[in-house]
């Protein structure tokens, strides 16, 4: 099913303020859809006027083209699971999953039928007749999940699912969602604020922050081309290093003149518009090289070593106290204390506006 | 390993006792076994008394013991002792019954609902906590003569369950309300998007985790009317209509129908329903249903 979400907005109760705004949103069928930001953004009641938990202020909810607005949950053809797996306490794993079928008064061949489908799908069959307090974390999640596939509904909505699960197990769910929503065939609308979640599994990234849609695209375009500060600062682990300067003549002087850098000739057409002005420059950890250039080059002192094994996160101090993170393979052999020289690749450098936030190149 | 050589070790979790602590330890048991005697000595005595030939008008202690039931047969030929049961039977499972029915919807609503005077309401109700249930003869006084004319079927049992339901509601909305606040939303939520509608949320999902403190209310609300004296006293004026403290009264108070060890066989029996009903709950009282519904 698509869902359009066409200027929408909500206000809550008694706030002064809207909560979210002016949020415009295609999801097309058969996408997952990750809707990630950092906690207090908006995300999850968006998703909840989505479901219809919460009422919608302002604009239209669409529904492949159908006005969904006033629509009761259970009539919007919706599935959802929830942060706290929300399981009926007081009912077996099997009367869980039946739930909803039961009460859409379908036959009982077909809901046992449909049970025991998504059961064996989750490897849960063994569980089926335990009450939710005498399984495990992980399998109450596989419940939640089935609960909400039994009613192959047109829309999955999932809010951080996944929040309340070990490290461990978070990662091996996260393969199982994916494999899940192809199996399913439905559209999937996932609320997160773990950025490895959304980059892992997404078709596509809704970022939002303050009640705002920053960028929306697929998860190497956030990597590769993030749209403003906010984003490049918000997605990758370690986080973009952000330098603030000066362009004058084609290059770009960081303050306390820490080095300059002269962009490759795309960027440097963007960039025309930009002499004279401040611009910031951002840069992701592995796009530093190792040792010394003539040109872009930057001198550090390290300062702390992670050394994660297949790679390394240098810690690195400029002489003015500025801090950046590089990482390097992790046979390469660096100590703390030490000044090491690294130049920067110019393909890897995003340039954004100071006065805007947003991207330059 | 051998219990014997489990012996020298000291598997307590807590520090060893001193001298001290032994000696106040000892006080402790030593005021408890009081406690208890004071608890226990009593009962006893109706337990005896009431099976005691040799006892007459007013219960003697210290005399010589005949087992007989005489006392028993005394209540129910020659009181109305099983109207009284009756009586309060009907009156107290009505109490109950409107009580919980009451109780649902406020207790629900005040948890899950946001409206307008919300806050004052509850804050109302906890202020109505403080008028003593006796207070409620007012109200019948003023109710009666109206409610009489129009209805004239309207008896004076029926107002006593009022009055007992009514005093009820408003203590045990409080107890509810928290309770159900203890229940995560999305619970209601999850049942929402599953098809349910507001009543079918309380009744399918709410009210089976709230059971043990519909338990607890439902059986605080049956005892009332076996222990309460001066309401039915004052409201019932034919001695056919008396619950079992008022009709049980009437064997102590008046020196020509003077039969004390008849009460105590009286006071006896009436316990009986009540500790059915504490069987019959037992398994609802037993809380601790809600965990396992989120994460924990």
């Amino acid at each position: 099913m698509r869902v359009e979400l066409v200027n929408i907005g909500k206000k809550y109760e008694g706030r002064e303020n809207f909560t979210i705004r002016h949020i415009d949103l295609a999801i097309e069928d058969k996408d997952f859809c990750v809707i990630l930001g950092p906690s207090g953004c908006g995300k999850s009641t968006l998703l909840r006027m989505i479901a219809g938990l919460n009422s919608i202020t302002e604009g239209d909810l669409l529904f492949d083209g159908k006005r969904m607005n006033k629509v009761e949950p259970k009539d919007r053809d919706i599935a959802m699971v929830f942060q706290s797996y929300a399981l009926y306490p007081h009912m077996t794993v099997y009367d869980n999953m039946a739930f909803s079928l039961k009460m859409r008064k379908e036959k009982k061949t077909v809901i046992h039928d449909r049970v025991k489908e998504a059961a064996e799908l989750l490897q849960i069959t063994e569980y089926l007749y335990s009450k939710p307090s005498e399984i495990s974390g992980g399998q109450r999640q596989r419940v939640a999940l089935g609960r909400a596939m039994v009613r192959k509904a047109g829309v999955f909505l999932l809010d951080e699912p996944l929040s309340n699960l070990d490290a461990k197990l978070r990662e091996h769910m996260r393969v199982e969602l994916v494999r899940l929503h192809k199996s399913l065939d439905t559209t999937t609308i996932y609320v997160t604020h773990d950025q490895t979640e959304a980059m892992t599994m997404a078709t596509k990234i809704v970022l939002l922050e303050d009640g705002k849609v920053q960028q929306v695209g697929a998860p190497s375009e956030f990597y590769d081309r993030p749209q403003n500060l906010f984003v490049a600062g918000f997605i990758g682990s370690p986080t973009m290093n952000i330098f603030h300067g000066l362009m004058k003549n084609g290059l770009f002087k960081a303050d306390d003149d820490l080095f300059t850098v002269e962009p490759n000739e795309q960027d440097k057409k963007k960039l025309q518009a930009y002499d004279g002005k401040r611009v910031a420059l951002g840069i992701r950890s592995e796009r530093f090289l190792a040792g010394e250039a003539p040109k872009n080059q930057i001198t550090v002192k390290i300062d702390v070593i992670e050394m994660l094994g297949k790679e390394q996160l240098l810690y690195c101090e400029f002489p003015n106290g500025k801090e950046c993170v590089i990482s390097e393979p992790g046979y390469f052999e660096y100590k703390v204390d030490e000044a090491h020289n690294f130049h920067l690749d110019t393909a890897g450098l995003h340039f954004f506006s100071e006065e805007t936030s947003e991207r330059i190149n | 390993m051998s219990a014997k050589k489990d012996k020298g070790l000291y598997l307590s979790d807590r520090p060893p006792l001193t001298t001290l602590k032994v000696i106040l330890l000892g006080i402790s048991y030593i005021l408890l076994f009081f406690y208890v005697f004071i608890v226990l000595w009593p009962l006893s005595q109706i337990l005896f008394t009431s099976f005691n030939g040799n006892q007459g008008s007013y219960i003697q202690i210290g005399g010589t013991y005949e087992f007989s039931t005489k006392h028993f047969d005394y209540l129910f030929q020659e009181t109305y002792f099983l109207n009284w049961v009756l009586n309060t039977i009907v009156i107290a499972l009505a109490t109950a019954i409107l009580t919980l029915i009451f109780v649902s919807f406020t207790g629900y609503a005040y948890s899950r609902y946001r409206f307008k005077g919300r806050k004052a309401s509850l804050m109302a109700i906890m202020l109505i906590q403080t008028i003593p249930t006796f207070a409620g003869i007012a109200a019948f006084y003023t109710l009666h003569s109206i409610v009489i004319s129009i209805a004239p079927w309207f008896s004076r049992q029926l107002f006593l369950i009022l009055i007992y339901a009514g005093g009820g509601i408003a203590g045990n909305t409080f107890i509810l309300k928290g309770y159900i606040d203890s229940i995560s939303t999305e619970l209601d939520d999850a049942a929402r998007i599953d098809g349910c509608g507001n009543l079918q949320v309380y009744r399918l999902i709410i009210m089976p985790i709230v059971r043990p403190m519909l338990a607890v209310i439902a059986l605080w609300s049956f005892i009332g009317p076996f222990l309460d004296f001066m309401l039915p006293s004052i409201l019932l004026n034919d001695p056919k209509t008396y619950t079992l403290a008022t009709g049980l009264n009437t064997l102590i108070t008046d020196q020509y129908n003077m039969h004390q060890p008849v009460f105590a066989a009286g006071g006896l029996l009436t316990a009986v329903p009540i500790i059915i009903l504490f069987i019959a709950l037992q398994k609802q009282l037993v809380s601790g249903l809600a965990s396992g519904a989120v994460k924990g």
